[in-house]
């Protein structure tokens, strides 16, 4: 059973990871469309897993980024029509998207913190690896374990990196049904089989019986119900809340079988391949969303999630196609993404598209990619896992807000896609360790000497 | 996805999607039929679809009442009996509470 779990696993993987590519890609592609589509609309792109929204608006002159945006004298500077409306708006939407994406990046890492902390099977080291982490971890020679862990990285990005090439063929050549199947595929596995054995784990820890009949009633209903509504439509909210749930899984997953240290050296690159994978002319990423962009396409649902609907108001469906798709997007768009995509998508350096409207409502939505929210929970649940006390996982808890909130920021002046993880992940980083090693220690020599500062 | 954007004519064709994929052994959908729908079936004002919208938030609710019924009284059951049972108990069961000694 169990090798047969891993190996169906890493297959899903496999699967996963393709998908996401093809997301991302995907995703990012929309992104950077919107951009240049509509200059007045900076689309930022965090994030693979969260591009999509294409605004398609160039009227609003909106200032996006400024939404985004808490700190109003940056978009003042940057803001092509100041008007005094304008900014008001943007700072009035700004500060209001950031905590619009701190909600769902926060729930995400609470209900992976608590599982790791209540249920025991996700902190338990098992001899079962994934395909893409092939080194084991010889805990007795420090040289050994790094070297081994430098190697299992460079075989996880490398697969990534494969990946998202593939997805960029993928996309290239129009294969947008191979694409369309590889995304359910990945939820169907990740919204069946990962739920399952979460919800067999939670039923051992708290010692509750269950038999069959109950069970795949649950799992059939939350299952088919986060199909529907991640990829065809359903309540915003309920969308949004499966979204979470997935992406805690899948950080769970990770979690659980990626070997220590690899796990610390994976985060750091990947965020450095985000970066990459975003900012550079060759990057994949970027290559997936000039083609969208010549192509004009809308990109196929990704998972992203979307924080908000967004209205058009007084826009017609036929009237700006665009617009419709954009509104669609945004309305619909919120898919899950398969863990592993997601993971992809992270490393892609997905961007977060920020929508304009251009109606008179003034409801942005704003995106973030799924892999992101993995990739921030992986970070703090790992500090749960491992760093002992809630010190450690506070900091970086905090440490990657602060990074959100600076991402955000630098999306708002230089409004262009971004790769939401490096900052973060840096923050994250450091915050975990220096915690761990220098914090910790203090407070704990001070309660013991009952010295209270 | 919002209500408020799309037109009558899809909520309604949303609404009995619904209320018909709920047949497939889903209850939940059916709840979120009701759920979703309820603000659009009988607080809004009326317009031309909503007699029929409301209809199938009644029947979703019904079929919810139903199975909540039923999945309870099976629960109850299995949780009072699943120790008499003995092997069929261990056979239903998917994890089984361990004792204390």
């Amino acid at each position: 059973m169990r090798l047969l779990q891993l190996w169906a696993f890493g297959f899903c993987h496999l699967l996963f990871m393709n998908t996401s590519d093809s997301e991302e890609d995907s995703y990012n592609e929309r992104s950077a469309l919107v951009q240049c589509e509509s200059p007045t609309i900076p689309s930022y792109n965090q994030d693979h897993d969260m591009s999509l929204p294409q605004e398609t608006d160039t009227k609003r002159r909106r200032p996006v980024s400024s939404g985004l945006d808490e700190p109003g004298p940056v978009e003042r500077e940057r803001a092509s029509t100041p008007d005094g409306e304008e900014e008001e708006l943007t700072l009035k939407y700004g500060a209001k998207h950031v905590i619009m994406l701190f909600i769902p990046v926060t729930l995400c890492m609470v209900v992976v913190v608590a599982t790791i902390k209540s249920v025991s099977f996700y902190t338990e080291k098992t001899s079962q690896r994934l395909i893409y982490t092939p080194f084991e971890e010889d805990p007795n020679s420090v040289g050994q374990r790094l070297l081994n862990s430098l190697l299992n990285t460079m075989v996880m990005i490398s697969v990534i990196v494969v990946m998202t090439i593939i997805l960029v063929v993928l996309y290239k050549y129009r294969c947008y049904k191979f694409i369309h199947g590889w995304l359910i595929l990945s939820s169907l596995m990740l919204l069946f089989w990962f739920s399952f054995m979460y919800l067999g784990e939670v039923f051992k820890t708290y010692n509750v019986a269950m038999d069959y009949p109950t069970l795949v009633m649950i799992i059939w209903n939350f299952g088919v119900v986060g199909m529907i509504c991640i990829h065809w439509k359903g309540p915003l909210r309920l969308q949004q809340a499966y979204l979470i749930v997935i992406s805690a899984l899948m950080a769970l997953i990770f979690i659980k079988y990626l070997p220590e240290w690899s796990a610390w050296v994976i985060l750091g690159a990947i965020s450095i391949y985000d970066l990459i994978a975003v900012l550079c002319p060759k990057g994949p990423l970027r290559m997936l969303v000039e083609t969208a962009q010549e192509r004009n396409e809308p990109i196929f649902p990704a998972l992203i999630y979307s924080s908000a609907m967004v209205w058009m108001v007084g826009m017609a469906d036929s009237s700006n196609p665009d617009s419709a798709d954009e509104r669609q997007r945004n309305e619909g768009g919120a898919l899950a993404q398969e863990g592993v995509e997601s993971e992809d998508d992270a490393t892609q350096g997905g961007r977060r598209r920020y929508s304009a409207e251009e109606d008179l409502e003034e409801d942005r939505g704003v995106k973030l990619g799924l892999g992101d929210f993995i990739f921030y929970s992986v970070l703090v649940g790992k500090a749960a896992t491992t760093g002992g006390d809630w010190n450690t996982t506070l900091a970086c808890f905090v440490a990657i807000l602060i990074g959100l909130c600076l991402t955000l920021l630098l999306l708002a002046i230089f409004k262009k896609a971004l790769p939401a993880l490096p900052i973060s992940i840096t923050f994250g980083l450091v915050f975990y360790f220096s915690t761990d090693n220098l914090v910790r220690p203090f407070m704990d020599s001070l309660a013991a000497h009952q010295y209270y500062i | 996805m919002n209500l408020e954007r799309i037109p009558n004519e899809e909520k309604l064709s949303l609404s009995r999607r619904y209320y018909l994929g709920g047949f497939a052994f889903l209850p939940f959908l059916w709840l979120v039929n009701v759920l979703w729908f309820f603000r659009e079936a009988f607080l809004k004002p009326t317009y031309t679809e909503q007699p029929q919208i409301k209809s199938y938030v009644k029947k979703s609710a019904l079929g919810l009442i139903v199975w909540v019924a039923v999945l309870t009284t099976w629960i109850t059951i299995f949780q009072h009996f699943r120790a008499q049972w003995g092997e069929v108990g261990d056979y239903l069961s998917f994890t089984i509470p361990l004792g204390t000694a």
